[in-house]
Order: structure tokens, then sequence, then C-alpha cells
């Protein structure tokens, strides 16, 4: 990110793209636009902000898609031009990494040691045998700092040692993880779907239903059939809810391949479809007995979604109206009664024990009430999601590369050992591109014991 | 009176609010044995707080809930002041300056004091519902709030920066005491690379119980979208040390800004916008 004045970098547009300049103004705009959709409500009507925010701001709202702010042209433009400032600058520093990845630290002259930012220097004189402590200090050195390699330079040994020199990477593995995370949004979203489904206890169906944000009804064929057999719920004492549960059966060409229950933090995958526990809702189910006065008679089998139903040998429409689960103890139903062509209707109360005989037209009927039950009805969130694991994989990247970027430093050591006329001449010089507080002080430390050993000598 | 977790962890406050106080006194009249004091009450809360946890995730037992006292803004604000503590002795163990305890515990002491004594946070222990019924709970909370508490560190160690002033020896005896210009720049710097990695995480964690629990990683929910403002902000704080004229105090003011963006997050989105997120609020 430190920009090096090279000639490629003559190119305005490259210049742009790459700085970190504006890295700094998207990360500032992209944190201030993204206030706007926490504190306006997101996905209502148009309708519902002209009401709330006056025409002015309805125009506003409108233009700038502020309904759905997350996924509006500009704010999708913001997070695209964030990804080629990423790109950009990535490519861009690629070869000046390289060049510092591949700078060998052996390669330096006596000067360039001493321009090091953590430097010291000794003149022994060679009361002593000089080969000794060379031999000492080397020791330590080695000892102390780790492995490392040396060379002859400027008549003098130097020493090197260096630790976590792949640090360079780090930044890159962060940088790269972001664009890989985005690549599975956008694989999610145009390879994957998300719906819903609302099954009845014992029942089945073959497709997942999408509500568009213009409220139309699409259905998203699943390839293959779910039926939930039983749903439960369960509460606390204090009335919390503790559980939802479903049990589901996956069917594929009519036979069960997959059962599972199914809770809320504890989905069902098939096929890449997975199914989640988000709802319920309880749903009354009747059957009632029809008898007209010529002894023919029907079953009307009638719930929340079936909530009407035709006998067409005699012209005849049954719908329920309201169901209350306890009337004096016992459940009743609210009946429309009227004939097919809806030209005439009656409602009429039936309760469960008692028959009722009603004139309808010439009809006469009795009617009673055979069962009456409430039934519950799962809500299930249904998901395709290829690009989860592209996110998950970003995910992994991105923590990785912030674990080496805080726990990993490119820490270097040099020892030059050189006569200096009569005299050892001593350099200890170091470098590090992290942390500078915590290598210095592994430097004085360092730095300290030579000394000491010297004294000695 | 019947000692329970409520009552160890209010406690805990008056023992951080004399630790707060200590470093105070400490950091004015720099006597050595003063600030020791102040490491050793430190302790001595985190050691309190650190039973009143453990107090009430078995009281949660007993009741037949049984789950880690991390499910609820009371219980939030216990862990965050838990982790601040914890935060603060690390770096004081590692630069061996005990005027950073000055700026540090009282943020610990606020958010403590503020789970104990309000009346709008509700101490007692609820059930999990379905939604909270996840290992990830526990991985979310952690990593969450270990970002939470580097950045408020960080944010002290912002303040801390902006008084110092540049001059390494000012003649003023109070920031003299500071570490300098530096130094300090330097510990923020990593606090806020610590925070940010654990922010990262918690945001990442969070992403993953969501897709389990509903399907979806990322829903714009307000907490998920100001915990990514929050990311930005100190995404800007870690990129302006390499642009000229940006380091140093800007850096400063950034994670100050970063700290009310993380408030935000924290109770703003609960008491102020409605979400996933909202049954932190009880």
């Amino acid at each position: 990110m430190k920009s090096n004045k090279s000639s490629q970098d003559g190119n305005i547009v490259i210049r742009f793209f790459s700085s970190v300049r504006l890295a700094i103004f998207l990360f500032i705009v992209l944190a201030i636009t993204s206030i706007i959709g926490t504190i306006l409500p997101q996905g209502e009507s148009l309708q519902f902000y002209l009401e709330n925010y006056g025409p002015f701001w309805f125009k506003v709202i409108r233009t700038l898609h502020l309904y759905d702010t997350y996924h509006a042209w500009w704010y999708l433009s913001l997070m695209a031009l964030f990804s080629v400032n990423l790109i950009v600058c990535t490519i861009k520093r690629l070869p000046y990494t390289l060049r510092l990845f591949r700078k060998d630290g052996l390669n330096l002259s006596k000067e360039d040691v001493l321009r090091r930012p953590f430097k010291n220097s000794w003149l022994v004189p060679q009361r002593t045998n000089p080969v000794d402590i060379k031999k000492e200090l080397k020791g330590l050195f080695y000892e102390m700092a780790g492995k490392g390699r040396s060379k002859n330079v400027d008549g003098g040994e130097l020493h090197f040692i260096e630790k976590g020199k792949w640090n360079y990477w780090g930044v890159y593995l962060i940088h790269v993880s972001v664009l890989v995370i985005f690549a599975g949004a956008i694989i999610g979203s145009f390879m994957g779907f998300k719906g819903r489904v609302m099954l009845l206890e014992g029942e089945i169906t073959d497709h997942a239903i999408k509500t568009d944000a213009h409220g139309n009804i699409k259905k998203i064929p699943l390839g293959f059939q779910v039926k939930c057999e039983k749903f439960v719920v369960n509460f606390y004492p204090n009335g919390a809810p503790k559980l939802f549960k479903s049990d589901l059966v996956i069917l594929n060409n009519g036979k069960e391949v997959l059962k599972k229950s199914i809770l809320v933090n504890d989905p069902l995958t098939y096929q890449g479809v997975t199914f989640y526990q988000s709802s319920y809702q309880s749903v009354p189910d009747v059957k009632i007995k029809v008898v007209s006065s010529d002894g023919m008679q029907k079953i009307v089998h009638l719930s929340a979604f079936r909530d009407r139903e035709t006998w067409k040998e005699k012209g005849l429409l049954i719908g329920m109206m309201k169901f209350l689960p306890k009337v004096h103890g016992a459940p009743a139903v609210r009946l429309y009664i009227g004939d097919i062509g809806g030209r005439d209707g009656d409602a009429i109360w039936l309760l469960s024990g008692h028959e009722r005989e009603e004139k309808f037209g010439d009809l006469n009927l009795k009617l009673s009430l055979l069962e009456a039950q409430e039934r519950y009805m799962t809500g299930l969130q249904v998901k395709k999601d290829p690009g989860v694991f592209v996110v998950w994989l970003g995910c992994f990247m991105m923590v990785a590369g912030f674990a080496i970027v805080f726990w990993v430093g490119h820490n270097r050591f040099w020892l030059w050992l050189g006569e200096d006329g009569k005299k050892l001449n001593v350099i200890l010089a170091g470098q590090t591109n992290k942390n500078k507080v915590h290598f210095e002080k592994e430097f004085k430390k360092l730095s300290h014991e030579i000394q000491k050993r010297i004294g000695e000598a | 009176m019947d000692v329970n977790s409520s009552y160890l962890l209010s406690l805990t406050t008056f023992v951080y609010l004399g630790a707060a106080a200590i470093y105070l006194v400490y950091w004015i009249f720099r006597l050595e044995k003063v600030g020791i004091l102040g490491t050793i009450i430190t302790i001595g809360g985190f050691l309190l707080e650190t039973a009143g946890i453990i107090l009430r995730w078995m009281e949660s037992y007993k009741l037949g809930y049984g789950h880690a006292p991390l499910s609820n803004l009371y219980e939030s604000l216990v862990f965050f002041s838990w982790v601040t503590i914890l935060v603060y002795l690390v770096i004081e163990f590692k630069t061996k300056n005990r005027v950073i305890g000055a700026f540090a515990t009282p943020f610990a002491c606020l958010a403590i004091a503020y789970a104990s004594f309000s009346p709008n946070v509700e101490d007692s222990i609820q059930p999990l519902i379905p939604a909270l019924q996840s290992n990830w709970l526990l991985a979310h909370v952690i990593t969450c709030f270990l970002g939470y508490a580097s950045f408020a560190v960080a944010c002290g160690l912002g303040i801390m920066y902006l008084i110092r002033g540049d001059k390494v020896k000012s003649g003023n005896y109070l920031l003299d005491a500071l570490p300098t210009r530096r130094v300090i720049d330097d510990l923020m710097h990593q606090t806020i690379i610590f925070g940010f990695l654990w922010l990262t995480v918690g945001i990442i964690t969070g992403a993953v119980w969501a897709n389990q629990a509903w399907g979806t990683y990322w829903s714009w929910d307000p907490k998920e979208t100001w915990s990514l403002i929050t990311w930005f902000v100190y995404a800007t704080a870690l990129h302006a040390r390499f642009v000229r004229g940006w380091a140093g105090k800007k850096i400063a003011y950034l994670s100050i800004i970063g700290f009310i963006s993380v408030i935000f997050t924290y109770f703003g989105v609960n008491f102020l916008l409605s979400g996933l997120h909202s049954y932190g609020s009880s």
C-alpha cells in the first residue's frame, strides 16, 4: 500500500483505482449510506412512503431506490467500485510485495546494515583470541534469534536471521477474501432461490412459494416432495416458546428417501435444498355431514385453506366463515350455505353434538358437525444457495489473513563481525514491519546479552 | 442478604469504581504502591465477577433452563465489562503501564453499573427461545464482545493519545506520566487490529448461525448493518496509516468514532430500531 513511484504509476486511471485514498473514501461513504436502510423502513409498499414522508421525500426515496437501499443501483455500484479498487490495488502491489518477499537479507553492505531502524555497534579491543569471541557472539546470536545464514561482506562476516517473511501475504488473503465473499453472494443470488412452504400435518407439496417485491406469487418446483408428518410446539411455564419441531419426510418418485425432525437451529437439507423451521399457525379442520330430505348425503371437509366445497348434485356451496374451538365446551363453526351461482345464501352456526335442520330454497337439510379440531400448520423457509460454501471459504480466508497480519511480523536480525584496525567491530541490527514496541524489547535483550559477553572479553 | 449472582455482580461495580479511582490517584501522585493496589483491586473485582458469572450459570441450571449467561442485555453487559477488564489486564501486564487503567476501567465499571442498576435492564434469568438454542450463541457472543471490549480499550487509548500531546517531555506533570504518543499509537493500532479480528469473527459466526437458523447468512437486519458500519469505521482506521497526513490524530479520532458506532450497534439498535436482534433489549 505504500506507493512506489515507478513508471506504471503514470496512468491516472490506474492511480485512481489503486489508491488507498479511494478505499478510505469508499469505507466512509459505505458506512454513512448504510445508515439509511437501518433508519428508513425497508421493503414497504410505495404507498407507505408517500403517506409517511410526503411527496418530496417520496420522490427521493423512489429515485434512489431507498425502499431497498442495499440492492439499490448506487449502493451496488459502490460495492462494485470497492471491488475494482481491491483488484487494482492487489495487482499493482503484487510486484512490490514480490520484491519484498524475494529480497535477500544477506544482500546488504556494511553501510546498509548500519542504516536499519534498530542498531548497535561495539568496538572490542582484541585482547582475547578474536576467533573465540566471534564464535561466542555468533553462537549467542543464533541461540537467541533462531536459525539463519551467513555470507562474507565488506571484509567481515554477515549473519542474518529472519522470521515470518510470509506475513506479507496476509493482507492479500484478506483482500482476496472480500472478493471471494462477493463471488459467493453473486453465485447465490443467480443460482439459488428462497421461498416458503406452509404444510398442514400430513400434507405434501412439491413446490415452494415465492412472493416478489410487488406481491406476485411464484411457484418454485422442488424436484421432489416434502411432507410434514407432525408439528409440535412447546412453551415454558412463563409462556415463552420453548420448542418448534416439524417431522419432515422427503419423497422422491413416491419413495421415502429421508426423514428428519427439524428444529429452529437444526434444518434439513436434500439435494442442495434446505428446509428451515420458521413459523407455525394453528388452523381449524372440520368435517360436516349434510343429509338432504331425499336421503342423499355428503361429507364436507373444510379447513382454513379449503374453506369451501360444492355439492354439485344439489347445486350447493358450503363454506367455513369462522371457527371457535370452545363454545360451552364444544367446538362450533359458522357456515355459509348458498347456491353455486351465488344468488342466495345463509349463514348458520353449527355446534358439535347438535344436529341442525335448515331449509334452503326447496331443500330440507340436516347438518351435523362430525369432527372439529385445530391442526397445526408448519411454516418452512426453503432455500437453495450453492454460493454459501464460497462465502464460508472467503470468511475462512479473511480470518486466517487477520491472524497472520496480527500475529506474524517479518522480523529480521543482522550481526556483522569484522576488523576495524586492531579492534573487532560488532554490529547488531534489526528491522520489523509489525509491533515495533515488542520487537524493540527483543532487540534490546539481544543487544544487552552481546554487550555482556563483550564486557567479559 | 441471600448471596446470588446479581448481588455478586452489583458488588463488582463498586470494586471497579474503586479500581478506577485508585488508578486515577496513581496517575496523579504516581506512588508505585498505589498502582499495585489498583492492579490488586482490579484483579479482585475480576475474580468476583468471574464467580458471579459462574454462579449465574449454575442458577440457570437450578431453574431448569441451563444455558450460558450470555443470552440477554444484562448478561451481555456483564460479559462486556468482564472482557474489557481482561483485555486491559493483558495490556497492563504487557506494557507495565498502569496509567492506562484510569482510561480503561471506567468503561467496565459503567457497563456493569448500567446492567446492575438501570431499571431498563431486566436481570432475571430467562429461558432460551428456540432461535437462541444453538451452540453458535456462545461463539457469536464471545467473539463479538472480545471485539467490543478491545474497541473500548482502543477508545480509551485514543482519548489518551489526544490529551498526551506531541512532546515527549511537555513539562506537564500529569501528561508526562502517560506513555509517549508513539507508544500509544502502536498500542492503539494493535488493539484495533485485535478488535477488528474478533469483530470479523463475530460477524462471521453470526452469519453462520443465521444461515443455520433462518437460511440467510446476511439479511441487512439493522444489527447486522450496524456491525458492518462499525467494521467500515475500523477498516478506515487501519488503512489511514498508509495515507500521508492521516496517521496519528485522525486514527485516534477514528477509534473514538468507532466505539460510538460499537455502542450504537450494541444499544441503539436494540432500543431505537427493530429487527431480529430485538430480543436483546429485554
